[in-house]
């Protein structure tokens, strides 16, 4: 990259940068009377969880979403349309289901969802990884079997509903359908701590990405072992995935949207500049979003209602506008 | 220092490559030929690390290649196969500053940007540098990608089928910059041809397939014989010599 693409890449990042500063602080401030200390301070009780969630949730799935698309090689697939956030919703379901409410596991959030994080890393892992080495990396098999994985999951953890105990389900639903309405606040001190821990484990395969969108034979004649690289990549991004899908419930096309906005505004190959752009367009949705929701609309539609009919069009243009897949 | 010893590939059950042994002649231009699913893509696969063999020896340096730390066999072995199709933004000048990456990771010296700049001059792309390649011809590509083996800086270099959907005018330039590879360069080349005459006119030993074993090592002049061609393609040929070359005739 020449000199001046890397700066006027620079100068668009310090702008997303800011419009984001922007908008997290005027989700805090807006429509907050001032005049009272106390209105000040519910307020701000009510929202700084939510920003922090959000800004979670935008880290996660950016991130992860941008690094899937760079280990697969294809930009218009995200973890979602694979299913992996249906496979948390049900791994959670079954913990539920098979050691029951009442149990320790389930009454501490946080012990909840340690199980369900190390359950989706195992299951996700040997899974997706089976798929693509089954499938040999073809993103279209991929595709198709991880939208029939998707109700696949979702048809076994609606069985697993029904069968339930009407109090075991209740309890259930008020961590099963988080939203951003609802957010799962006990966990945002684990989120953090689990995502900060897969950046530092994952450092050094981070660095990899430029050289592993090359594709696999110039990965690996560059130096890289492909294999294991990738295998752990793909651990870390179905983590960030079950993260984001404990704090605020599934969005399935958040990923796509800010993952392909990142690389159309950059343009470049760069790992670091598309991360970190793919997760300030997150904030900036989630943020936006949120704020015309709870003003605008003042929350007769959630947030993500906009993401999916919002992302559902932009999937189309995507594949439309790609002369080849 | 490149040698294949009793090398076998089965893929369900069915062997593509059976007990191949041979030595790969230092400094020289080493094309693999044979008829389709006669096992000399499948060696050149095992030969760079993308396929696993099921049993035998690739020896390189006197050390088996899954000895090698994949960094270091990096920086002595470069590998190119057909299949570039590179999602990403990338220029010219990107693609082939990560020649250097075995070397410097993601940072590169002033070194590395002189060794690039006279990778990117040897295969005359400076008017493309700053091109992307998706933006460029079959054979632009074709050659930014060289560029970017040279500046990796190998002793050995494998290309699987370097004229694959090229036409005739580049498919020729490609052949002579693997030649010039060779012979301005002093790197061993190793390749996959179809063609069985651009074999016969650029390399130095030929290679030749046949279900799965090989059918005949030898200097051109000795692969280039109608009876062996014959036996190999199963089709009659007649040799000429053109400017001190047996090239081949089929029909």
């Amino acid at each position: 990259m020449n000199g001046i693409a890397v700066r006027s890449n620079h100068r668009k990042l310090i702008v997303m940068a800011v419009l984001t500063v922007l908008c997290a602080v005027g989700y805090l401030v807006v429509e907050v009377n001032f005049s009272n200390p106390n209105l000040v301070r519910y307020a701000m009780k009510l929202r700084a969880p939510k920003l922090l969630a959000m800004l979670i949730t935008a880290f996660a799935i950016g991130g992860a979403s941008l690094v899937f698309q760079s280990i697969i090689n294809n930009t218009i697939v995200t973890p979602c349309l694979l299913g992996m956030n249906s496979l948390y919703t049900l791994i959670h379901t079954a913990v539920v289901f098979f050691i029951g409410s009442g149990s320790a596991l389930a009454v501490n959030a946080n012990l909840a969802f340690a199980v369900d994080v190390v359950l989706m890393g195992i299951v996700a892992t040997l899974l997706y990884s089976y798929l693509f080495r089954k499938t040999n990396h073809n993103v279209l098999y991929v595709l198709l079997v991880g939208t029939v994985l998707t109700s696949f999951f979702g048809s076994i953890q609606t069985t697993l509903t029904r069968v339930m105990d009407p109090n075991e389900y209740d309890t259930l639903l008020t961590s099963l359908v988080a939203g951003f309405n609802n957010i799962n606040n006990e966990i945002i001190v684990f989120s953090v701590i689990l995502l900060g821990a897969i950046v530092f484990f994952l450092r050094k395969e981070l660095a990899l990405l430029d050289v592993l969108t090359l594709g696999k034979a110039q990965a690996i004649n560059l130096g890289v072992d492909y294999d294991r690289c990738i295998r752990r990549l793909l651990l870390g991004v179905t983590l960030a995935i079950a993260v984001a899908t404990a704090l605020v419930g599934p969005i399935s096309f958040l990923g796509l949207i800010i993952a392909n906005l990142s690389r159309q505004l950059l343009r470049t190959y760069r790992h670091s500049q598309l991360v970190l752009g793919s997760v300030l367009f997150g904030t900036i949705v989630l943020l936006g979003g949120q704020l015309i929701v709870e003003h605008l609309y003042t929350y007769t539609v959630p947030v993500s209602v906009f993401i999916t009919v919002g992302g559902g069009l932009y999937f189309l243009y995507l594949l439309l506008s790609r002369k080849k897949v | 220092m490149l040698q294949i010893k009793n090398l076998s590939k089965q893929y369900d059950g069915k062997t593509v490559v059976h007990d191949v042994s041979f030595h790969i002649p230092k400094g020289k231009v080493i094309s693999m030929i044979g008829p389709n699913g006669a096992g000399k893509s499948t060696v050149m696969g095992i030969l760079s690390r993308l396929i696993a063999r099921d049993s035998g020896l690739v020896e390189f340096a006197g050390k088996d290649i899954s000895h090698w730390k994949s960094k270091e066999l990096s920086k002595r072995l470069a590998i190119l196969t057909q299949s570039n199709n590179i999602q990403m933004k990338l220029t010219v000048r990107e693609l082939v500053t990560f020649g250097r990456f075995p070397y410097s990771g993601g940072r590169t010296t002033p070194e590395d940007q002189e060794i690039i700049d006279r990778a990117i001059a040897y295969m005359e792309l400076e008017d493309f540098q700053d091109r992307f390649i998706d933006e460029l011809s079959g054979g632009q590509r074709q050659r930014a990608m060289i560029a970017m083996v040279i500046a990796q800086d190998t002793e050995y270099v494998l290309l699987d089928e370097p004229t694959n959907n090229l036409d005739i005018y580049h498919a020729t330039n490609m052949m002579k910059i693997v030649r010039r590879l060779c012979d301005e360069l002093g790197k061993t080349v190793i390749l996959v041809l179809h063609e069985i005459n651009y074999a016969a006119f650029y390399s130095d030993y030929i290679c030749a397939f046949k279900d799965g074993r090989i059918a005949k090592f030898g200097t051109v002049e000795e692969v280039m014989t109608k009876e062996t061609l014959s036996e190999i393609y199963n089709v009659d040929f007649e040799i000429m010599t053109i400017q001190n070359r047996p090239l081949s005739i089929y029909y």
